[in-house]
């Protein structure tokens, strides 16, 4: 702005040097250009152009070795951890974290000459489904363009870090759900295997899966379950917050890729408030229809409870989230192939959807 | 800006009002010289002939199968000129062009094309006007386009060709730029303070919408010059005082884009003669001002209206300050600058080049076995129109260190800091003339590094009329040039950058008989070292360095041949030129290139 306010200024006094006498119009574009060549030297020098040469091209070596600030940390207690190594110029670095019994991976990326508090923070939390256990971890960072370079540590966790204080938890399906949870097996369609499961959980021990072939009656329903706002201890879901745009649903829902299957999940508004879940009664409202075969294993689904179109009043009546398993028949082949999703640790967030 | 321009407006109505005593000033109208008031029709024109055979041969061919070792082509055209006065204030003329291809028969090969087309008049007699092409320039730094590189003195066994680029490529003296679009001029002068004063203005179109995501490019702008009467008439003392702008700028309502450049430039530039004697000037001379560039975006406000939003915004200055001096008995000019171009100084205008040197080439653009991509050597940028342009680029363009890599964009060359000095002895007609012309400069902001590198031009032209020495009665003209370029950079090894370059030019035109000229000429061309050369992402953003740039290259270019001038500007000239690249460490990649050519040129 100084720069601009010269040039105005000097344009002024060469235009009046029209009514000036000669001298003193002499005086005036002298000292015009004077004032300008003066202000004409400031530049932005202090840093460079473009990526740095020692970077892109200067020879590669490590400094320091990889360390964990820890070698046993405690994350339910809200204990971190981070890891240090150095290197010799700035590079693209990659540290991945691996729980050696959930098989959950966190990962770490950057561009830095090191490894810092800064940049490898580690709160417990996971980049790559399912959540990290009570297990060893093994730390491994490597550097794509120094592909003999790699650095290794463990990290035993005695504690996982809690998620369920960053929310109100509807469900884990770690216990039984007893007499809250009715499984609407109307066409006989679901395998045995629908229910809670422990093969592949995505938190603590087991989720629920659903499972089955629609084939009995092909009409795309192979059938449903009806988890009661009752399993929370309450008659309706405790919300953390009634507003629908800032109250965010989350979930953990695993497919095998498989190419048929769809999955629903419906929030159950009590039309008639007898605190119950009636069917054909009470107002049930949805995102959109999980298309199973876009993703394989698990996945985060978090959404704001305003795109179901619930209201304020509406979510204040929460009484039960139903689970639907459909079976895309336009696509199937003949017989219909068998459809299944997983889901576990369902919980609401205000604000934003869960962080891992 | 808007300001700016708001006040330069209000000025150049106000100035209208007042001028009583105006006048139109262009030297070069013609409509000025069709005085007559009927109606008059001038037909002129150029017509060429050439035919040439290109060959190609080296180690770089001798697994080389597919690429064709000699190439016969050449053209036949006639540029009509149709100039119409219809009136003694008006003119209107277009250029139309016949052309054939050398081999072409029947049609195949023949194109007929609007190569020029204008209209100019004078108003009242006060204001000119022009629409249609134009030649602009302003400054060196606002609006200008840079000489090529590769040459200093070049041979005049060179010319025949490097003057069919510049004629295609509308090139001239005055290193202006083809645009299309509408320009004002009108001229006023004064009893006192000031003697006389030059307003231009215009706006052009250098891009047209392709109506999804490229916006129509403009670029406006102009010039208020002015000079002083002398303030004192025993020391000859008066300035003479000019300010630019341009300002180039998408219009954002122009097809489907919703981005878009606005890059203005405005600039001062002055030469203070403080002593004007019989036998000494001494003159104060430069130019100083800012760029600006900004990314603009076409938003809806919340009233629901379009509107302009600036997204980025880079400010930068210049400023290039010297003296020079003339000894006027002794045909001298002596002169020394400083000049200090910001690194974000951004005049897309001013620093647009000549040579693509991304282009693809009209001749043997990949040989080798791996169909290697071939850099231009001093054979191509001669001849080769395919990689030259008069076009405004978006963005700093490539360039071959090894050719020009202190002010690789010309003065406006960003991000220099540094001390030029110059020396002009003599007139074309003297015995000898000289020019010598020397610059000491520095980065201001290192690339890639904190260490700035370091250059170091040097180029030297003398001509030496030979035949004054002797009285020969026919020109005999010996013409040198010399160009001695250095690039150094400390710091780490990797960061350290070491290129020298060197090109020597030597030629000879002896006219055997009267406008029979023997003609002869070398190009002696050689790079050493290393350097790293940017890749451009937008504007002057440095993406990256793709690696570093080895120069080990020799090159020579050689020619021969006879020039018959029937008359002024209408030849025949017969020549052989060769061009031979050596590699020092890597041998297997030389090659040579030969040309045989017969060219006509006439013009009427």
């Amino acid at each position: 702005m100084e720069l601009k306010s010269v040039y105005y200024f000097s344009l002024q006094l060469i235009s009046n040097t029209t009514i000036m006498n000669k001298k003193f119009s002499k005086n005036i574009i002298l000292i015009a250009i004077l004032a300008i060549a003066i202000s004409g030297c400031k530049h932005e020098t202090e840093s460079f152009d473009g990526p740095s040469l020692v970077d892109r091209f200067g020879p590669f070596s490590g400094l320091a070795e990889l360390e964990a600030s820890l070698n046993v940390v405690d994350f339910a207690a809200e204990e971190t951890v981070f890891f240090t190594a150095e290197f010799n110029k700035n590079v693209d670095w990659v540290l991945e974290i691996t729980g050696m019994e959930s098989g959950s991976v966190k990962r770490f990326t950057g561009f830095d000459s090191s490894l810092t508090e800064a940049n490898t923070l580690w709160n417990g939390g996971t980049t790559q489904l399912p959540l990290f256990k009570d297990e060893m971890c093994s730390v491994v960072l490597t550097i794509p363009e120094e592909p003999s370079y790699i650095g290794t540590v463990e990290v035993q966790a005695v504690s996982k870090r809690n998620y369920a204080n960053e929310g109100a938890l509807f469900t884990d399906f770690e216990t039984p759900l007893g007499p809250d949870l009715f499984v609407g097996n109307f066409e006989f369609e679901f395998t045995p295997q629908t229910g809670q499961q422990s093969d592949i959980p995505a938190e603590g021990n087991t989720y629920f899966r659903l499972e089955g072939t629609d084939n009995v009656v092909p009409n795309f329903f192979v059938g449903l379950v009806d988890i009661s706002a009752k399993v929370t201890g309450n008659t309706y879901v405790e919300l953390p917050t009634n507003v629908p745009e800032d109250l965010f649903f989350n979930c953990f829902m695993y497919s095998d890729g498989g190419p048929h299957g769809l999955a629903i999940v419906d929030f159950i508004f009590d039309s008639n408030g007898n605190g119950t879940y009636e069917d054909n009664v009470d107002a049930n409202f949805r995102v959109e229809d999980y298309d199973l075969a876009t993703w394989d294993g698990w996945i985060q689904i978090s959404h704001p409870m305003s795109e179901t179109g619930i209201s304020q009043e509406q979510l204040e009546s929460l009484v039960a989230i139903r689970l639907l398993l459909i079976s895309d028949m336009n696509a199937q082949p003949d017989p219909p192939l068998q459809v299944e999703f997983g889901i576990d640790f369902m919980i609401f967030t205000t604000g934003a959807p869960l962080e891992l | 800006m808007k300001y700016y321009f708001t006040k330069f407006c209000i000025a150049l109505t106000i100035l209208l009002c007042l001028s009583f005593d105006a006048y139109a000033q262009d030297g070069s109208s013609k409509a000025t010289q069709s005085q007559d008031d009927k109606a008059k029709i001038q037909f002129n024109g150029l017509g060429r002939a050439i035919i040439s055979q290109t060959g190609i041969d080296g180690n770089i061919l001798e697994e080389d199968s597919s690429t064709i070792e000699n190439i016969t082509d050449g053209e036949f055209l006639l540029d009509l000129i149709v100039n119409a006065s219809p009136n003694k204030t008006t003119e209107v003329q277009s250029i139309i062009r016949l052309r054939n291809e050398f081999g072409g028969f029947f049609g195949a090969g023949m194109a007929l094309e609007v190569r020029e087309l204008w209209l100019r008049g004078v108003i009242a007699d006060v204001l000119k006007y022009r629409v249609g092409d134009m030649d602009l320039a302003l400054s060196p730094y606002t609006l200008f386009l840079p000489e090529e590189e590769g040459m200093v003195n070049e041979p005049a066994v060179f010319a025949p060709q490097r003057e069919v680029v510049h004629y295609e490529q509308f090139y001239t003296d005055d290193n202006t730029r083809r645009m299309q679009g509408g320009k004002l001029d009108f001229g006023l002068n004064f009893a006192q303070g000031i003697e006389d004063l030059d307003i231009s203005a215009f706006v052009a179109r250098i891009r047209g919408t392709d109506f999804f995501i490229t916006p129509t490019r403009l670029v406006a702008g102009g010039a208020f010059d002015f000079s002083t009467v002398t303030f004192n008439d025993s020391l000859g003392m008066k300035a003479d005082v000019g300010l630019n702008v341009i300002h180039t700028f998408d219009d954002l309502r122009s097809g489907n884009a919703n981005t878009g450049i606005r890059n203005t430039v405005s600039t001062i530039d002055f030469d203070i003669t403080l002593l004007d004697k019989k036998d000494i000037s001494f003159h104060i001379v430069g130019e100083t001002g800012m760029s600006n560039l900004d990314t603009a975006e076409r938003i809806e406000n919340d009233a629901g209206d379009e509107e302009n939003n600036i997204i980025s915004e880079e400010d930068d200055t210049f400023l290039d300050v010297g003296i020079q001096i003339e000894l006027k008995k002794q045909s001298l000019i002596l002169s020394a600058s400083f000049i200090d171009i910001g690194p974000d100084f951004f005049s897309v205008g001013a620093q647009s080049k000549r040579i693509e040197y991304n282009g693809e080439k009209t001749f043997y653009n990949r040989i080798g076995t791996n169909r290697m991509l071939r850099r231009p050597t001093l054979f191509d940028l001669n001849r080769d129109r395919g990689i030259y342009t008069f076009r405004i680029s978006d963005m700093l363009m490539g360039y071959d260190p090894r050719f020009a890599n202190a002010m690789p964009y010309g003065d406006a060359t960003p991000n220099r800091q540094g001390v030029k000095v110059g020396l002009e002895y003599g007139k074309i007609e003297d015995k000898i003339n000289a020019t010598v012309n020397a610059a000491f400069l520095q980065e201001l902001r290192g690339q890639g590094t904190l260490q700035l590198k370091n250059f170091t031009h040097l180029r030297a032209a003398v001509n030496f009329n030979i035949h004054k020495f002797i009285s020969y009665k026919n020109k005999l003209r010996l013409t040198l040039g010399m160009q001695v370029e250095s690039t150094s950079r400390d710091g780490q090894e990797i960061e350290q950058v070491d290129l020298n370059s060197n090109l020597i030019e030597v030629g000879l035109e002896a006219e055997l008989f009267s406008k029979f000229e023997l003609l002869l000429g070398a190009k002696l061309f050689s790079a050493e070292g290393t350097e790293y050369i940017p890749s451009i992402q937008s504007f002057n953003d440095i993406q990256d360095f793709p690696s570093r740039f080895v120069a080990d290259d020799k090159e020579t270019l050689t020619g021969a041949g006879f020039k018959y001038e029937f008359k002024k500007d209408t030849y025949v000239t017969l020549q052989y030129n060769t061009l031979i690249l050596e590699k020092e460490t890597d041998p297997l990649n030389d090659y040579d290139l030969n040309q045989f050519y017969v060219l006509y040129t006439m013009k009427f």
